[in-house]
């Protein structure tokens, strides 16, 4: 089954839903269709209940509101073919356009579009240390998610760790939702945070509101009585068959759920699959999609808007969105140039003040020199079972990141190496090899029913 | 590599600016490159081998890992002319037979070869002709291979569809590791002293006075003998030498499922559909037989062997289900990665294993199945560089194609 679009948009986020909505305004009947996989949109920052689960107050917090604005306007939307529940799992370039494939539960679908946005978002970077593979060491974000979509705070003990702001609002979600903290650990000094945000003084000052998230958060794991140390390190998870504590610089903590948040990476692994440049992203690694102004990448076509194209939070993604929304109606030849440039002006200032407090959360959270340190028997892909022994002794060899993976297995599970890629990178890096490319992207982005697939 | 450890033929580091001198320069780090080494350097020459990108990286990394005996489906195809020439590579997997039994003992090291035996189907009376035919230019060659009906198939492997109505079984197939096999090559070869160079990519071939030249970016070889193993390249690095070589590049489709517990230890092929069916030693089951790519193309026309081949999707769509239709259970697994490898096939469909008679001392190596040929290939072809007569090549010999150099070299 074929379909064909104008405009096929990946990801129903902040970034998706606001270039959905300018493409509505710049062309009626437009061809649009919208891929996600949670059934509902929102994104990783609005992520929804279930429509059968009634939660009430469902993220209370003034910094959620434009968000939850956009988010009712996108809903209202008519005539976008909503694809919820399905990964986009290839996308290539061929005759008759952009092919992007979906999968759900009803089968395949190939979409044939005049343009494709990427606005896959951004995941948590994956820290492997010593018991990480234990049930009950989490990404700080996937604990977030289970509170966000069904209210339930995994653990009735839970640690974060790492070396990012974030984990204040996420303590202050558990707290709110009726979990218990075990404690807030940074793994960096208090002095360097404070020196590093200072160094970007201009973007803390005009960012206040969001700094006063964070004192309000601090202020309600004070309340709950939640201790949030500095300058402490966690080093491993302990446990038997399951998470019993957490070896910290400050001793051995007891909880039972640790949620690791060292940073985001964006999801570039599409716009990578066709072709697309990428660079470095910010300091916890992985590949930002390189774009113009407009969210156009290098492949004629293919846009790219929010955390694909570098980690900067959800208002910048809502701003990147509208621009690419815009300038995709621009090369479609709905808006003329002078047009476009009118339209994406408001967004066009708001996502380079945005930029800059995303710069300064980049320094204040990096978490260069603070990632915990794996032992020789620590998993560094646990899809594959590949230790750091192993994968150390390949990098040895002198060989690309594809060697390595081809010699150890690293990166050939379920994930296509989104997880450990980083890891093995930044472990190529430390033996000087900081030129590495990364895995060839292969075809599907998620695994799919081979039934699926065949003719 | 370590820069420390590589060494010119007086086994001292030489400073660059210099050139290297060896025995033999082997260019290209595939199976065939880094077997050939291997051998060469045990029988005691001194062998260089030159390497652009990482050892393995090529099609010897990523192929199926078919160690496939019985006349391939893509030989009886086309033809009874070609067939007929075809059957005549039977005499090498019979040698290649007896290598890979040999092959782990003798390298000391886990290929996860696994020798259980495989089956070519048949799922209709004129396939099932084609088999039997195909059994009887077999045996004529001394090859085991049995026809056998649907039923002995799935008493020989129970997860096969019931359609299908024979098979021919020969029980010395099977498959082995594309991961492990090549490094394994080059580690021996350099436990014999070999200098195994990667990231060094030829970029002139020179023959002056007898001995040949050869030129990268940085460095300078000189050699008596050179063996061109570029798979899919070798014909632009034979150009190098002012030689035309009939070896074209194809991509080819590859799949893997997750892992699933131990169902098939055989290898499956089909006569009348391209597939082949293997299940890995980590539990994947790959699939795959054939199935083209597109090959990137240049700007100016060409073909762009430097970017990445992409998948045609009917070609996927196509393989899968020639592979539910043979063993239905892998329809609901996952499928986790679809690759593609660029690999070499040349004009008559043989492979072209030998002295080029325009430039003796130059010699080639490519095109075919050499996964499973590659270290049957590197045997014999280190006897010829080793100066003997061996008649096994001669099938293989490039002489075939001398008209294409009579204006050349
Ligand atoms: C755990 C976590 C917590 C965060 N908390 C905050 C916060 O508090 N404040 C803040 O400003 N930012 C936060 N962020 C960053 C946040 O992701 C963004 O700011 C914002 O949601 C980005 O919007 P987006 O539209 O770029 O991507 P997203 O909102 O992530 O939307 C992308 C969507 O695309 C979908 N998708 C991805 N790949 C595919 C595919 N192959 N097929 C189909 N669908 C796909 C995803 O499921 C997702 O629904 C957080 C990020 C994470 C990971
Ligand atoms: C998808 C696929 C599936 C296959 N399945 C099977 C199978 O099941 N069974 C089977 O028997 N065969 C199979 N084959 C074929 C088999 O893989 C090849 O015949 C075999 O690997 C060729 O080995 P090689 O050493 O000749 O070439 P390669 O492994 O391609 O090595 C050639 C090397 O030369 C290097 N090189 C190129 N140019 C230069 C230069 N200028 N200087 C230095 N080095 C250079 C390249 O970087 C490369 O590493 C398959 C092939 C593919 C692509």
């Amino acid at each position: 089954m074929a379909d064909t679009f104008d405009v096929v948009i990946i990801g129903g986020g902040p970034a998706g839903q606001a270039a959905a909505l300018a493409l509505a305004l710049a062309g009626h009947g437009l061809a649009i269709a919208v891929i996600d996989e949670p059934p509902r949109p929102g994104g990783q920052i609005l992520r929804q209940p279930p429509a059968p689960f009634a939660v009430s107050n469902w993220l209370p917090g003034r910094s959620y509101d434009g968000l939850k604005a956009q988010l009712a306007r996108f809903e209202a939307l008519e005539g976008i073919s909503w694809l919820g529940g399905h990964s986009a799992i290839g996308l290539v370039r061929e005759a008759d356009g952009l092919v992007v494939q979906a999968s759900g539960q009803d089968g395949l679908r190939r979409l044939v579009a005049r343009r494709v946005l990427v606005a896959a978002g951004c995941q948590d970077l994956a820290v492997p240390l010593p018991g990480w593979t234990l049930p009950g060491v989490y990404a700080a974000g996937g604990i977030q998610a289970f509170i966000k979509s069904q209210q339930i705070v995994p653990g009735e003990r839970v640690l974060l760790a790492g070396t990012h702001p974030l984990m204040l609002l996420i303590g202050a979600q558990i707290v709110a939702a009726g979990g218990t903290l075990a404690g807030v650990l940074f793994a960096q000094p208090r002095q360097t945070m404070i020196a590093n945000a200072l160094r970007h003084a201009t973007a803390a000052a005009a960012h206040a509101g969001n700094l006063a998230a964070a004192a309000s958060a601090m202020k309600v794991l004070a309340g709950a009585g939640v201790a949030v140390r500095f300058d402490t390190a966690l080093t491993a998870a302990i446990g038997n068959s399951q998470v019993e504590g957490a070896r910290t610089a400050a001793g051995d903590i007891a909880c039972n759920a640790i949620g690791l948040c060292y940073g985001f990476v964006p999801q570039s692994t599409l716009p990578r699959m066709a072709g697309a440049r990428v660079q470095t992203a910010g300091p916890a690694g992985g590949w930002a999609t390189v774009a113009d102004g407009w969210g156009q990448s290098s492949v004629p076509g293919l846009f790219v808007a929010g955390e694909t194209t570098g980690v900067a939070g959800a208002p910048a993604a809502m701003a990147a969105g509208e621009m690419a929304g815009i300038g995709i109606a621009h090369s479609l030849g709905l808006i003329d140039a002078s047009e476009a440039q009118h339209r994406a002006g408001p967004a066009r200032r708001r996502h380079a003040r945005l930029l800059g407090f995303a710069r300064m959360l980049d320094a204040v959270a990096d978490p260069t020199g603070y990632l915990p340190a794996p032992t020789p028997d620590t998993l560094a892909c646990r899809c594959e079972d590949v230790d750091f022994a192993t994968i150390d002794q390949a990098i040895a060899t002198g060989g690309s990141a594809n060697a390595v993976k081809l010699a150890t297995r690293c990166g050939m599970g379920a994930c296509q190496g989104r997880n450990c890629e980083p890891t093995l990178l930044r472990r190529m890096a430390t033996a000087g090899r900081t030129d590495d490319t990364g895995f060839t992207q292969r075809f599907p982005a998620r695994p799919v029913a081979i039934g699926d697939l065949a003719d | 590599m370590d820069p420390g450890l590589r060494r010119g033929s007086d086994g001292e580091r030489e400073p660059d600016g210099v050139t290297h001198k060896s025995d033999v320069l082997v260019i290209g780090g595939g199976l065939i490159g880094c077997a050939t080494a291997w051998r060469l350097a045990r029988a005691g020459a001194q062998v260089t081998l030159l390497e652009a990108g990482d050892i393995n990286a090529g099609a010897s990394g990523q192929n199926a890992g078919s160690l496939h005996f019985q006349i391939e489906r893509r030989f009886i195809e086309n033809g009874e002319a070609l067939a007929e020439q075809a059957a005549r590579i039977v005499a090498l997997n019979r040698l290649a037979i007896t290598d890979w039994r040999g092959l782990e003992a003798e390298l000391g090291a886990d290929l996860h070869v696994s020798m259980a035996g495989g089956l070519m189907v048949a799922e209709t009376p004129e396939q099932v002709a084609m088999l039997e035919a195909k059994v009887r230019r077999e045996s004529a060659e001394g090859l085991a291979s049995r026809l056998i009906d649907g039923d002995q198939a799935r008493a020989v492997a129970p997860c096969l569809a019931p359609q299908i109505l024979a098979a021919c079984h020969l029980p010395d197939e099977g498959h082995a590791d594309p991961r492990a096999v090549t490094p394994a090559f080059a580690a021996a070869a350099r436990a014999e002293g070999a200098d195994i160079r990667t990231r060094t990519a030829v970029q002139a071939i020179r023959r002056e006075a007898g001995a040949f030249h050869v030129g990268t970016a940085d460095a300078a070889f000189r050699a008596d003998r050179v063996l061109i193993a570029c798979g899919a390249w070798t014909a632009h690095v034979a150009a190098l030498a002012n030689l035309h070589m009939p070896l074209y590049p194809v991509a080819l489709l590859m799949n893997a499922t997750e892992r699933t517990a131990p169902v098939l230890p055989q290898l499956i092929q089909h006569v009348g559909r391209r597939l082949s069916m293997k299940q890995a030693y980590a539990g994947n089951i790959l699939i795959g037989g054939g199935w083209p790519s597109r090959l990137a193309q240049k700007a100016d026309g060409g073909f762009d062997l430097g970017a990445k081949a992409s998948i045609i999707q009917a070609s996927l769509a196509g393989n899968l289900r020639a592979a539910i239709d043979t063993v239905p259970m892998v329809e609901r697994l996952n499928l986790i990665r679809s690759w593609t490898g660029v690999t070499a096939i040349s004009a008559d469909q043989l492979p072209i294993v030998g002295e080029v008679p325009r430039m003796p001392g130059l010699f080639v190596a490519g095109g075919g199945s050499a996964f499973t040929l590659g270290p049957t290939f590197a045997r014999l072809l280190a006897r010829a560089m080793g100066g003997e007569r061996v008649a096994e090549l001669d099938l293989l010999s490039p002489a075939r194609f001398e008209h294409l150099n009579s204006f050349m070299g």
